[in-house]
């Protein structure tokens, strides 16, 4: 009988077409399939090996654009690499929703599905049904959370001691290029997520912290600002660069004569109309100032723009304003200063009108450059990280490296139980998964072998980017963790001459451990369920 | 010479008598062989890639079927008894169409030995007909009453559907939420009263059940961060009216005078907004929900009111917020009365993963839920989604009809011994007839075997040992390669499932043994139809 993909006969030799465009499809099945869905995700998986760890390289991806990218994010990588498989693509995904979910840990899920998928490949060679390796595979996933939960400690929660949460921090920021200023940046991160932090809840809006980035200066340069800062400078060059102590008057609403949305004509038919215009227009300049000013706000800040004329009017009245801010900035302003955003000049009141302790012009070295920083609010919830680099790959590769710290913290605010770092927990789930594997009486039990192999690859990653014997590291942790019951030994990336990550403070939280785990086993399964693919054939 | 009489349009196929059911029924095996491997808790998936690069990963009958783009009119056939099955219950779609499939291949020797269709056909409509008795006959009919009892047959029924699927690991998790979720329903069972978002992270046992309505954060202007996040029985105004500074009439235009008047124009247009904002806030209603935009002088009114805003909601999140809490969806503010306001006891903007979420719990009427999905990646969500549809169609059946038989190939056995048995009774070519369908019945627990890697002639020869021995629910054990009584194992199927199953299968063989003639006109467009590979055609 004629197989899909291929053309079918009646009995008369005479063709017949069943699917559309069949013969130009193409399908792969059976066993061969999953081997080349194998294949294409340890591909991947393999690229990003190298990034893993403290000591883990960077990759420079040029963009179609001639964008450069210079990064150690996974997730970032990955999404840059702008893969066309359709498994790959899986992964992709995979470490994307690692990164919406955690922010962090986005190399290691990717690895660890590679390094799943390759141990598969081996028990499919044995001839095990690809289901039963899925299976076995949850199966010891769901064991090695049990031991995560198991080894978990829970972490000291501290507003008045930020020691622990920078420790965290900065083993989040240790693989990233700027670890120069390693704690700097950790204790920003720290600080700027606790400053949002809602402790009741155990919430942290992302939308209340900025991150403003300014190529120039130096890494150092980086700053946490408890406020506001805009990329906009005031609008006359002769209105006074610092105020302090200053009302705010946060307008949504051009200062222009306001028109009405209707299609309108105005028919100028005499010089007297015409002058009548140009009066009502200053008029209403005039009036409009006038209500900023006896709301008693010593500042306009407006989302839209005014022409010179009123600039001018605004610099004789001694008015000064900031034009065209962003949607998002005006709001952060809004929260940060306490006021309240006023969309017309006859609803202005002075309750309305927020409050800055500083607001002041930033000027950068040579260039003309100028920034806005509104400090000392009246409510700090609102914050900005002001990043400085040597150029703008760095600035960028520092914006992403802030975001991951600061997921790292929230993660922590929201759940304060965490596992030590430096493969430590995979070694330890690896012991625990290795073990409950004999006991079982099924099939799985190579499975359950497998995953505990799997599991390693993790630390193996991490010794062997760190410049160690990979497998004499490996295997010497392992036995010392047995030997003393210690879950908190990992491998010694920085060769700080200990392998207890307690000492070493290299702390992640469970939360995202138990996600790289699960989340890998979900795609590993769903990798090796599929049986038949049916692809245009131009495809890869 | 004898003209030649041209009947039809040049180009056009025509194939006539036996030979043409024959090569029908061999395009409908083609088709039963792509989905033959995805039956089963131990089915494979498939990966079909469109022609867009849109990939599809699947487990399920009807959306590969679909997905086929099936143009061989005979084999389209099977494609639509999917669908309908789909439909229908929901469920079984890949075992209707290899019923289907077996059916037809039973019957080809009949055809080839000269039979005449419809004698076959009418065997083939005397075998469903005497099945569909025997299933209603010995369906078991737990008590409906009985609240507990009733859970638990709902519960099973679902995890039954599951088995198959990409989720099957946490299957008891699901069936829960799924029973949990139909139980929410009020007794007509509206399925678009179940709302299904999906939310990239997190692991599959995330998967939350939100009593009442969630939708995702719609688009927000400035000031929507200072509008309060949380409430406890708010009222609930749902608008069709766009809350926004805009011409009243698109193709008005005003002339005007003089520039008096230009203000008068202008302060009609905020009138008008402001009047309907005002209408609002003194109706009392805390949370304005609409399916048109709601502009940012509208945001920043409500955030100076403490009130929530949201526009932008799509039309079915709309409906089904007013299905839960009440009230109704208002086009005009004119006249704004409690009775129009819906209510809730809580409602909150909660963090899920990446997302924001408006979640509505605790509504008096709650006729609703909303099952938010997490998962690694896109295609496992959506493969999770098509999983969950499956298990609440199935539910909602087993709650309106809740007579059940066991699966796993149980009843099947059962049907094949029972036909079987009848058609020694019966003179005449019928008992060849009924004794072909009998065997056909038996493929869907061959093809379980198959699919696990068992040996399924072995397996065959002890089912059917069983039940010539009275055992009348023995079934496949995918867990222990073994027969199994599936009542007791609690793999259960509602009997509606298999009745619905067996007649589409039965329809579709009919309609296919019934055509004799295919008449194909030539595509409109290209050149006659393809003649096939050179070479290809077999002498005659």
């Amino acid at each position: 009988m004629a197989s899909m993909g291929a053309l079918a006969f009646d009995e008369y030799g005479r063709p017949f077409i069943i699917i559309k465009d069949q013969d130009r499809q193409k399908r792969l099945t059976g066993n061969a399939a999953i081997k080349s869905h194998i294949l294409a995700a340890r591909t991947v998986a393999s690229t990003l090996r190298t990034s893993l760890g403290p000591k883990g390289l960077d990759k420079l991806m040029v963009s179609a654009d001639g964008d450069i990218t210079i990064t150690n994010d996974g997730a970032t990588i990955l999404k840059m690499m702008d893969v066309d498989h359709q498994i790959a693509k899986l992964l992709v995904q995979l470490s994307q929703s690692q990164d919406d979910e955690i922010g962090d840990g986005t190399t290691g899920v990717v690895v660890l599905a590679g390094a799943l998928l390759e141990k598969a490949e081996h028990l499919l060679d044995k001839g095990v049904h690809p289901i039963r390796i899925a299976d076995g595979f949850e199966m010891a996933a769901r064991c090695a959370i049990q031991s995560l939960e198991r080894s978990a400690e829970t972490f000291p929660l501290d507003v008045n001691n930020l020691e622990p949460l920078i420790q965290t921090a900065m083993t989040t920021l240790g693989s990233k290029i700027i670890n120069k200023c390693h704690r700097h940046m950790a204790e920003i991160a720290v600080n700027a997520v606790l400053a949002v932090a809602d402790m009741e809840t155990r919430d942290v809006n992302f939308e209340l912290i900025k991150v403003e980035t300014k190529v120039g200066g130096q890494l150092e340069d980086t700053m946490l600002v408890k406020g506001v800062i805009v990329d906009k400078d005031f609008s006359h060059p002769q209105m006074p660069k610092v105020l302090r102590n200053v009302k705010i008057a946060i307008l949504t609403c051009p200062f222009e004569p306001p028109k009405p949305k209707t299609k309108h004509k105005l028919d100028v038919t005499s010089v007297e109309d015409y002058k009548n215009l140009r009066k009502y227009e200053h008029e209403k300049f005039e009036e409009m100032v006038q209500q900023v000013k006896d709301s008693g706000a010593g500042l306009a800040i407006c989302q839209w723009g005014f022409d010179d004329e009123a600039n001018h009017m605004l610099l004789q009245r001694e008015l000064p304003a900031v034009r065209w801010v962003g949607g998002p900035e005006i709001e952060l302003i809004a929260i940060a200063t306490g006021g309240r955003i006023v969309p017309r000049f006859e609803e202005l009141t002075p309750d309305k009108l927020g409050y800055a302790g500083v607001v002041k012009e930033l000027c950068f070295g040579t260039t003309k450059d100028r920034m806005l920083v509104i400090e000392e609010c009246t409510n700090s919830k609102a914050v900005t990280i002001f990043i400085r680099g040597g150029n703008k790959m760095i600035v960028e590769e520092a914006k992403r490296s802030i975001h991951d710290a600061l997921c790292v913290v929230r993660n922590l605010v929201r759940d304060n139980r965490i596992v030590y770092g430096g493969g430590a927990p995979e070694i330890s789930c690896a012991i625990a998964v290795a073990k409950e594997a004999d006991a079982i009486k099924t099939l799985e039990q190579y499975p359950f072998r497998a995953f505990a192999d799997a599991l390693e690859s993790i630390p193996l990653a991490l010794a062997e980017n760190s410049g160690l014997n990979p497998i004499h590291t490996l295997t010497e942790i392992k036995s010392r963790q047995v030997a003393e019951n210690n879950p908190a030994l990992g491998i010694d990336c920085l060769c700080k001459g200990t392998a207890d990550m307690k000492e070493q403070h290299v702390i992640e939280t469970l939360h995202s451990k138990k996600q790289q785990i699960l989340l890998a086993t979900q795609v590993v399964k769903m990798i090796l369920k599929i049986d038949d693919v049916r692809s245009p054939d131009d495809g890869y | 010479m004898q003209p030649q009489i041209i009947l039809l349009k040049e180009g056009t196929e025509a194939s006539q008598g036996r030979s043409q059911i024959i090569s029908n029924i061999n395009a409908c095996q083609a088709i039963v062989d792509c989905v033959r491997t995805t039956l089963g808790p131990r089915g494979m998936d498939k990966l079909m890639v469109e022609a867009q690069g849109k990939a599809t990963i699947s487990n399920d009958g009807a959306t590969i079927m679909k997905l086929l783009d099936v143009v061989h009119p005979a084999a389209k056939t099977l494609v639509d008894i999917a669908k309908s099955q789909d439909a229908e219950v929901g469920d079984g779609t890949t075992s209707v169409v290899i019923l289907a499939g077996e059916f037809l291949k039973q019957m080809k020797p009949f055809v080839e030995e000269g039979v005449h269709s419809q004698i076959i056909i009418r065997g083939v409509r005397k075998a469903t007909q005497l099945a569909v008795q025997f299933i209603n006959e010995i369906a078991v009919k737990p008590k409906k009453d009985d609240e507990v009892e009733l859970r638990q047959l709902l519960e099973k029924c679902a995890a039954t559907a599951m088995g198959s699927k990409l989720i099957n690991q946490q299957k008891d998790f699901f069936s829960r939420m799924v029973v949990d979720a139909v139980m929410m329903l009020d007794e007509l069972l509206p399925l678009n009263m179940i709302g299904i978002k999906k939310v990239p992270g997190g692991a599959l046992e995330d998967t939350l059940l939100v009593a009442g309505v969630a939708f995702k954060k719609t688009f927000s202007y400035a000031g929507f961060e200072m509008q309060p996040k949380q409430y406890t029985s708010p009222k609930i105004a749902l608008l069709n009216i766009e809350l926004e500074l805009k011409a009243e009439r698109d193709n008005a235009e005003i002339r005007l005078e003089n520039v008096e008047e230009y203000q008068k124009v202008v302060d009609a247009e905020w009138t008008i907004l402001y009047d309907k904002l005002e209408k609002l806030h003194l109706s009392g209603a805390k949370v304005v929900l609409s399916k048109l935009p709601i502009g940012d002088v509208a945001t920043q009114y409500f955030a100076d009111r403490d009130m929530f805003c949201a526009g932008r909601v799509p039309e079915e999140d709309l409906k089904r917020t007013m299905k839960a809490c009440g009230g109704s969806i208002l086009t005009t503010v004119a006249d704004l009365e409690d009775s129009v306001l819906g209510t809730c006891e809580h409602f909150e903007e909660k963090q899920i993963g990446g997302d924001r979420f408006n979640i509505f719990t605790g509504c008096p009427q709650a006729k609703t839920c909303t099952i938010i999905i997490r998962g690694g990646a896109e295609q496992f969500m959506e493969e999770t989604e098509r999983s969950l549809h499956d298990a609440i169609m199935i539910v909602r059946r087993a709650k309106k009809n809740d007579a059940v038989v066991a699966g796993g190939g149980a009843i099947e056995m059962e049907l094949s011994k029972h036909l079987r048995d009848i058609s020694r009774t019966i003179a005449g070519k019928e008992q060849m007839l009924i004794s072909a369908i009998a065997r056909a019945l038996e493929v869907i627990p061959r093809q379980l075997c198959d699919n696990a890697g068992f040996d399924s002639t072995n397996i065959l020869n002890k089912l059917r040992q069983k039940h010539a021995q009275g055992n009348r629910w023995m079934g496949v054990d995918i867990l222990n390669e073994d027969v199994a009584d599936n009542m007791e194992k609690c793999v259960w199927e509602p009997s509606l499932v298999k009745i619905n199953a067996l007649s589409a299968a039965s329809e579709a063989t009919c309609l296919i043994l019934s055509v004799d003639e295919t008449i194909k006109n030539p595509k409109s467009g290209e050149g006659p139809a393809p003649q096939g590979r050179p070479g290809a055609r077999r002498p005659f």
